[in-house]
């Protein structure tokens, strides 16, 4: 008597998704939180920054937040040493943040600018693009410095 | 608000709509839907994709070239705020959007004609030969309003002569 082949495969749960090839995909599209590595875009001496808390926001910050980090990688004389531990202002973010309009806007790295207690960059220049939310969160220096509002 | 442009497909994004993605040397890019967002973050090239409107533009689908086309250029400058201009411009605005389609559709129009002067000389031929196909050939002999015109084609008389010598 012919009988049917069995099929025991079990179907695949692609949860990791890895045969699509998401060279491109790479950037995490989140929060900034603790743990977060981002870029220093002034001159004040640091290069790398991680984030060890973001000041407002439960799940982590945004573009135009501002957050506590700790010096990872710095100029060798710069103002800023390594293992200070800094206030930034959250520059560039690679997570989208919705604007008044209804559209949203995203930046290509994570990036921060550091600022003191009071607000005022440590730095005197800032390089690359900067966007126009930072008028609203009062961070006007920043904007002055920039060389490219967004 | 300003209307701008997709930067894949080149349709117009409305406030609201759409995502705008700043690359670190400044560049911004404004797509109108995700599906512009994903074909650009797969790195294609919009004049390869075939329903963006660089594509349509470049092989000459569409009309590339026209005097309305000039209204539409991106002014800097803003313009004083004056009630009757502002009126005005948008009963220009509705009648040169109806000139720009018509003539983009004359433009398809026309570049379609060959085609289908083409199909319908072909449609007529195959009419032709297979008549049987629609009509009874005895009917078609009764009543000889149902074929077409028979037209006679003349066969030149030296090639049979030409012929001739070679059988010998």
């Amino acid at each position: 008597m012919w009988q049917f082949p069995v099929s025991d495969q079990v179907p695949q749960i692609s949860g990791n998704r890895q045969a699509c090839g998401n060279s491109f995909d790479k950037q995490q599209r989140t929060f900034i939180q603790m743990r977060t590595v981002l870029k220093v875009v002034d001159n004040s001496g640091a290069k790398k920054v991680m984030c060890i808390q973001a000041l407002k926001g439960k799940k982590g910050a945004r573009l135009g937040d501002t957050i506590i980090a700790s010096v990872k990688e710095a100029m060798p004389n710069g103002k800023v040493k390594k293992g200070k531990v800094v206030y930034g202002v959250v520059v560039r973010a690679a997570m989208q943040r919705g604007r008044c309009d209804g559209s949203e806007v995203k930046f290509d790295d994570n990036a921060v600018v550091l600022v003191d207690k009071q607000g005022q960059p440590i730095g005197t220049r800032v390089f690359g693009p900067v966007p126009h939310e930072l008028r609203q969160k009062k961070h006007v220096k920043i904007l002055t410095l920039a060389e490219h509002i967004a | 608000m300003r209307l701008e442009k997709c930067w894949f497909c080149s349709s117009t994004v409305y406030p609201g709509h759409g995502i705008q993605f700043v690359r670190n040397d400044a560049k911004i890019f404004c797509f109108c839907r995700s599906k512009c967002h994903k074909n650009f973050k797969m790195k294609r090239n919009p004049r390869k994709v075939k329903w963006t409107k660089a594509y349509r533009r470049l092989h000459g689908k569409d009309m590339t070239q026209d005097s309305t086309f000039e209204f539409e250029r991106k002014r800097n400058r803003p313009e004083r705020y004056d009630r009757n201009l502002a009126e005005n411009t948008l009963k220009a605005i509705k009648k040169i959007d109806k000139i720009r389609s018509d003539r983009a559709s004359d433009h398809i129009k026309n570049r379609l004609k060959t085609g289908k002067v083409q199909r319908q000389k072909e449609a007529r031929k195959q009419l032709e030969l297979g008549i049987h196909l629609v009509k009874a050939p005895l009917a078609l002999a009764q009543d000889s309003s149902l074929c077409l015109p028979k037209i006679k084609v003349n066969v030149s008389q030296a090639q049979t002569e030409e012929n001739q010598p070679m059988e010998d």
